[in-house]
């Protein structure tokens, strides 16, 4: 089903697997009655949706502001559009406005074309609220876009790969399906890479007692595997006392991303059982964005108990031991040209920037900011999950990168086709991997701590 | 008719603004902020919060950022809107008068209060017309256009236009501030007018009241509630976020480097 009457859309998770993630989906002569019913909670529970849906001036101050707009000229990816899809079925229902002179405002009524059109277009949102950022009220519709895919996943409309990920994590405590056997198989691989590429011992424990438990992403034991290494040397050159706790190899939570109810609450749960089993101090965070806005953001209003451990960031930590002079660091062992992605969930949802900067600078030689960057990054266009790989979704997953593609080659780091993108987030990661070939930007994709772990002086 | 619209709808109009506007906030109210989204940039005190609403406020600043041929327009319209607001009150209520307080004669301060409420009134409806332009021509604001956006733009040209005329004629078309005074006031203490009095022989000041009330009756059902949403948005995602203190329970990293921690035994590591 990657298209419907001209839309694009992914591949959806069958019946089965909706019920693998605890949904029983809503048959096609109810949905409508449903969609409304969820609808009207929603917008009585909460209020950043119900603002987005009544004072918007429709000024379109946002549409330029997003790269879905950007990368496609498709209306309905304008935010204020995309908020509109819901909003019409909101004044419709919900408002006297819309129900006294409904085509004049813009009201219409409820249909499955429109539950296709929200499949669609919330799906090519990628969370990264440029748009709150851009509107002169702060109208954020990243918060539509959330309520949007709650409705669609009570109803059992969910794509393949995000119920597969829902799934996994309830499973094994990660989005790739790795158990534990394969966690410490590839952890004990990793360490001999780590002696054989930079001389030195680094173990990797799993499930210690420990001070501090470390969350990777469960996508650096496969995908990004020198970030899990740079967080391991990391760990070993403080002399921390770390583990990784076999339970939850996952710094994200795709419960953030289509069900914030069960999905994300159960990854929350799942994390304080693993800090109170391993008796830890503190939980430090691995890269990925979404990841750490569900962790920094949302814990504290999911958690099911009193949250006892402070929860930091990896790389507030090395800014920190940079900062007072405690790591000794060679930038010259990373010579290439270096940009930054600011990852859209760091700078504008968890006011991670700085402690990026101070980061990269002490780690390699030649660093060029990226413009704009910092609050008003772009993302990447794979925020949000939708890594899409059926033809349709990925050719969309090019358009949805063009902007971003635009900005590194105005860096210039890629002139030599030797320079380096710096993605400290997952699907930063796993979205640009490709579309930096896509584009041909003569660069290569790297995590911070990477580049962090090649520069550490050991001696 | 001039009787019904000056002294019986603005009583209408007054209970459909004053209840339209409760049940929407109230509306708004009964919604939580059930999760943290605050949004950069992160401010670190209070202060810095009411810088950011203050910014937001009065130079419309993150506007000013992501889209400036917007900027230009809406802001010149809205702090004309802002002064001829000011300007109704004041002008009204002293007669032109209210400069004298500033140092100038009585003859002065009619004269600037007359010259700045007609210079107002011109930029909002440059500022305005330029909107009005933007949802015909710029195709990402048509396509975000509904039949009530442009409605609403039409509604307020009217006001401004009929004002402007006033202003500009105002021998022949308008009206001077005493009577409008006397009219306000008894207005208030809700005592009737005399069916003679100068305000119902004035075709343009009815019609200006007339387009007023129609804005005020449907402000609460509109999108001019972005007046309150501003506020009650970045009350949710401009706030004070405390981070926890950095640094690792029980790590000396001098003592690490030392015992020289990670290199291979046969270097001196442990
Ligand atoms: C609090 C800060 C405010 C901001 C940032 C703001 C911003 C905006 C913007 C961006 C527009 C869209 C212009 C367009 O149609 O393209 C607008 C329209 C408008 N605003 Fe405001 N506004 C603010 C406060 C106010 C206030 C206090 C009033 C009135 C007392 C007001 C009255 C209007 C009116 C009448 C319009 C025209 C609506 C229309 O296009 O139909 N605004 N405002
Ligand atoms: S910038 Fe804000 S007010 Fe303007 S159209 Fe977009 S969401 Fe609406
Ligand atoms: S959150 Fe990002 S992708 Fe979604 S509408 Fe806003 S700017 Fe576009
Ligand atoms: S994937 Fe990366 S760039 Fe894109 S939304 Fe997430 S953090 Fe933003």
């Amino acid at each position: 089903m990657p298209k419907y009457k001209d839309m694009v859309q992914p591949v959806r998770a069958t019946d089965e697997e909706m019920r693998h993630i605890h949904i029983d989906p809503v048959p096609d002569d109810e949905k409508c009655e449903k969609a409304l019913q969820y609808l009207d909670e929603m917008r009585k529970k909460f209020r950043s949706f119900v603002l987005a849906m009544e004072s918007c001036v429709k000024c379109g101050a946002c549409a330029e502001n997003c790269h879905t707009y950007l990368g496609t000229k498709d209306p309905n990816n304008i935010p204020t559009n995309r908020a509109e899809l819901i909003r019409k079925i909101y004044k419709r229902y919900f408002t006297l406005e819309g129900r006294w002179f409904g085509k004049l405002v813009g009201a219409e009524d409820i249909s499955l074309d429109i539950i296709e059109q929200w499949y669609s277009y919330f799906y090519q949102c990628s969370e990264c609220r440029r748009c709150a950022r851009a509107c002169p009220f702060g109208i954020d519709t990243c918060e539509v876009t959330f309520v949007g895919r709650q409705i669609l996943h009570w109803l059992g409309i969910v794509p393949k790969l995000h119920a597969h990920v829902g799934a996994a994590m309830e499973r094994v405590g990660n989005h790739t399906n790795l158990p534990k056997p394969g966690i410490v198989d590839t952890l004990e691989f990793l360490s001999e890479e780590i002696m054989d590429e930079f001389g030195v011992e680094v173990p990797f424990p799993v499930d210690q007692p420990a001070e501090i438990m470390y969350i990777p992403s469960s996508a650096d034991f496969l995908l990004n595997p020198y970030t899990l290494m740079g967080a391991g040397m990391f760990f070993t050159y403080i002399g921390a006392s770390w583990t990784i706790p076999s339970t939850v190899t996952e710094a994200g939570n795709f419960g953030l991303l289509f069900d914030q109810m069960f999905t994300q609450r159960h990854n929350v749960t799942r994390l304080l059982d693993a800090a109170q089993k391993l008796g830890v101090k503190k939980i430090v965070w691995g890269e990925c964005g979404h990841g750490w806005r569900a962790a920094k953001m949302y814990i504290p209003t999911l958690a099911d108990r009193p949250v006892r451990w402070p929860i930091t960031h990896l790389h507030d930590e090395i800014a920190y031991y940079i900062r007072t002079n405690q790591l000794k660091l060679d930038p010259a062992k990373n010579p290439k040209p270096v940009t930054l992605h600011d990852p859209c969930n760091y700078a504008r949802a968890c006011d991670l920037i700085e402690n990026l900067r101070t980061v990269i600078r002490a780690s390699v030689v030649d660093f060029r900011e990226m413009t704009p960057n910092r609050e008003w990054t772009f993302c990447c266009g794979g925020g949000s999950g939708i890594l899409f790989d059926d033809p349709e979704m990925y050719q969309r997953r090019i358009q949805l990168s063009a902007k971003k593609a635009e900005l590194v080659r105005a860096t210039g780091v890629g002139a030599n086709g030797d320079g380096i993108l710096c993605a400290p987030c997952s699907i930063c990661k796993a979205q640009l991997y490709p579309m930096v070939e896509e584009h041909k930007l003569g660069v290569e994709v790297k995590g911070l701590v990477d580049l962090l772990g090649r520069a550490l002086v050991w001696k | 008719m001039s009787y019904f619209i000056l002294q019986i709808l603005p009583y209408v109009t007054m209970v459909v603004f004053t209840f339209g506007l409760l049940y929407r906030l109230g509306r708004w109210a009964g919604a939580r902020i059930v999760h943290d989204i605050t949004l950069s940039p992160f401010p670190q005190s209070n202060t810095q919060v009411l810088g950011i609403f203050g910014a937001e406020l009065i130079f419309f600043r993150s506007l000013f950022s992501s889209d400036r041929a917007l900027w230009v327009g809406a802001w010149l319209m809205h702090m004309a809107l802002f002064a001829v607001i000011g300007g109704h009150l004041t002008g009204i209520y002293f007669l032109g008068k209210q400069f004298i307080y500033i140092g100038t004669s009585e003859n002065l301060s009619e004269q600037l209060s007359a010259l700045l409420g007609t210079t107002m009134g011109l930029i909002m409806f440059a500022g305005l017309l330029y909107l009005f332009y933007r949802r015909f021509a710029v195709a990402k604001v048509r396509e975000v256009s509904t039949l009530s956006d442009y409605l609403h733009l039409v509604l307020l040209l009217s006001i401004v236009t009929v004002g402007n005329i006033m202003r500009l004629w105002e021998h022949d078309l308008g009206i001077t501030y005493a009577p409008v005074k006397d009219y306000v006031t008894h207005l208030v203490m809700l005592m009737p007018l005399p069916m003679t009095h100068e305000v119902f022989t004035r075709p343009f000041f009815v019609l200006h009241l007339l387009f007023v009330q129609i804005l005020l009756m449907i402000f609460p059902f509109s999108k001019l509630m972005h007046v309150f949403g501003m506020f009650a948005e970045r009350w949710i995602i401009n706030r004070v976020y405390k981070e926890p203190a950095p640094g690792l329970p029980n790590v000396d990293v001098q003592a690490a480097r030392r015992a020289g921690l990670g290199l291979p035994s046969s270097e001196g590591g442990v």
